[in-house]
């Protein structure tokens, strides 16, 4: 086990290591000095040179890389040209919407997902299978901000059931009942999403409960539900695991969008802002963190499968 | 060559031809969802090839005094806050989606398969690059295209097709890499390695040919994910300038009238969500019927 996490970690380095040099390069294809953008067109040019030294852009580029690396490893991610603060603590101020309604999302996706596949599979060709399927192949195709818009509509237009935008902090108000704010928001997201582990779900559910043990373990006299949870669905979770893991990346995507819609303080509608601001050092920041959570989202899923399949180690 | 053998090879071109729309045909018509797919799929094309002709107004026509009306006999879908008809709109934007679609998996196509196949061919070239692909797949789709956009400076077409495509080109990559790395070992490129033939010419002649299906498959999802990542962005207000008429546009033009009049965000959506759909149905269908393998990749 510790020779297969020593592997996995080097990947997880070079890939970090690839991940800043990408967005390193991209940022220099930005057309325009950052000095001059930053100062705006008053500027004299003794100032933008002036500043130009301070920040090292008159420097060679690999020197420029070394600098940004060593920055980075001291947590340094630059100033915003917008907010004039460090790009780290804002992005740590919209980190905590954005987490809530990722984890949200996610009880949506494993808690949706998860039972409806397995109950697809249970009932295979019966008409809820059908049914099921099909609302998980709607789901897979349906935007998940114009399910957020349309829930808008009728939850909170309609019905006045629920708010239908903005989100004060928990943390500095103390109050839980904020989160009802993230209840749209994570529905929206996270039903598109469990549309697609609901059809992983299914397909694998399907496989093992073919299995020989499962007739053995139904023939030894075991409850339904025993050789359901403990037997077919232990052994049928890889491939639903692998799908939760992508949905990571696409619960990050679909909540840029969502906060937007929402009008939520979180990183996805930073980055939003940022875009239209042309603020380059946070976008870099944002592509940065994000991209480096993947690559640690992958790792995680890496470690749990060699737990759940101890033959995965010695691949 | 003579009449008669002309005339067999006439009969054989067209027994060839019979064939090849005998088993489209078959392939279309076996599954419901796939004809329900490819009905929708010839009606966008339609709409997109004769939408100007057969829409009621013009998509840019303003009309104040008929604004924000909801669905009627003279505005079937509604209008939206300029009076502009939503139908007229919706139409006037499936070209646009069907052409952005098109080049962006045209654009991943062009630079996946020769990265893709010469990373599958060429061991140390692929160990490396196949290491940078994998980080590009780190940044989430809509969060690279966005810093694309705000690098390229300014919503335009041809920024969307770029920014977009670079999202999609790795995945594209991965595909056409692991069916290479399969490919490769048949018995077939051995014998050309035999005779002789060089690497470049295995690639073109024996490995390309041998990649269509995956290749299709793939560029069907492609293009399904692409016209839904290129709604998001002209949603944020990031995408194609706001003069033509996109989905993605009219949702966000909608946003300010959401409850008071909802069918400016409702139709353009159920219009995008109908293409998205029959396109993940029509990927679904060709993988099952030309590779069901693929699916483990996939």
């Amino acid at each position: 086990m510790l020779t297969f996490v020593a592997r996995r970690g080097l990947g997880m380095l070079i890939s970090t290591l690839l991940v800043i040099s990408i967005t390193f390069i991209l940022m220099q294809l930005i057309p325009g000095d950052p000095a001059a953008v930053m100062l705006g067109s008053n500027a004299t040019p003794e100032q933008i040179e002036q500043l130009r030294a301070s920040w090292g852009l008159d420097r060679p580029m690999l020197v420029q890389f070394y600098r940004y690396f060593v920055n980075f490893l001291h947590g340094n991610l630059g100033q915003s040209l917008f907010y004039r603060r460090p790009v780290l603590q804002i992005i740590g101020e919209r980190a905590e919407t954005s987490t809530f309604l990722g984890v949200m999302a996610l009880l949506v996706v494993v808690g949706v997902g998860i039972p409806a596949g397995v109950i697809s599979s249970l009932k295979q060709d019966s008409w809820t299978d059908n049914a099921l399927l099909l609302v998980a192949l709607a789901g897979a195709s349906i935007p998940s901000f114009w399910l957020g818009l349309m829930l808008m509509v009728v939850v909170a237009g309609k019905w006045h059931l629920l708010p239908s935008s903005g989100f004060t902090s928990v943390f500095n108000t103390g109050n839980l009942t904020n989160l009802k704010n993230l209840i749209l928001p994570a529905l929206s997201l996270g039903f598109v999403n469990a549309a697609l582990v609901a059809r992983t779900a299914r397909s694998s559910m399907l496989d093992v409960l073919r299995a020989d043990y499962i007739t053995t373990a139904r023939a030894k006299g075991l409850a339904e539900r025993v050789v359901i949870v403990k037997h077919a669905l232990r052994n049928a979770s890889i491939p639903i695991i692998t799908v939760i893991s992508f949905t990571f990346a696409s619960l990050v995507s679909g909540a840029v969008v969502t906060e937007n819609v929402f009008a939520l303080p979180g990183v996805g509608s930073l980055i939003v802002q940022s875009v239209l601001k042309r603020d380059y050092p946070v976008i870099q920041g944002i592509m940065m963190v994000v991209a480096i959570l993947y690559v640690l989202v992958n790792f995680a899923t890496d470690l749990t499968y060699a737990s759940l399949d101890p033959r995965i180690r010695y691949h | 060559m003579t009449t008669e053998s002309s005339l067999q090879v006439r009969a054989s071109e067209s027994t060839t031809l019979r064939r090849a729309f005998d088993a489209t045909l078959k392939f279309v018509t076996k599954r419901k969802t796939t004809l329900s797919a490819v009905v929708i799929l010839v009606a966008l094309l339609f709409i997109a090839a004769f939408g100007p002709t057969i829409s009621p107004y013009g998509a840019n026509k303003l009309n104040l005094s008929d604004r924000l009306q909801g669905p009627n006999i003279t505005h079937l879908l509604g209008t939206d806050n300029f009076g502009r008809d939503i139908l007229s709109r919706a139409l006037s934007g499936t070209r646009i989606t069907l052409l952005l679609g098109l080049s962006i998996s045209g654009f991943a196509l062009l630079l996946g398969l020769p990265i893709g196949m010469l990373c599958g061919f060429y061991d140390r070239f692929g160990i490396v690059v196949m290491r940078v692909v994998d980080a590009m797949m780190a940044f989430p789709a809509i969060i690279l295209a966005l810093s694309l956009m705000a690098i390229f400076g300014k919503p335009g077409v041809l920024n969307v097709i770029i920014a977009v495509g670079i999202v999609w080109a790795p995945r594209m990559v991965r595909v056409v890499y692991s069916s290479t790395l399969s490919l490769r070992e048949n018995t077939y490129v051995e014998a050309a390695r035999a005779l002789g033939m060089p690497s470049l010419r295995i690639l073109v002649r024996h490995i390309s040919i041998n990649l269509l299906s995956p290749v299709i498959v793939q560029a069907t999802f492609t293009f399904a994910f692409s016209i839904m990542e290129v709604a998001a962005l002209n949603f944020l207000g990031v995408g194609i300038p706001p003069y033509i008429a996109s989905w993605g546009g009219m949702m966000n033009e909608g946003r300010t009238y959401i409850i008071r009049a909802p069918w400016i965000i409702l139709f353009p959506g159920l219009f995008l969500a109908t293409a998205v759909l029959s396109f993940n149905l029509l990927g679904d269908a060709l993988r099952d019927r030309l590779d069901p393998k693929l699916r483990r990749i996939m």
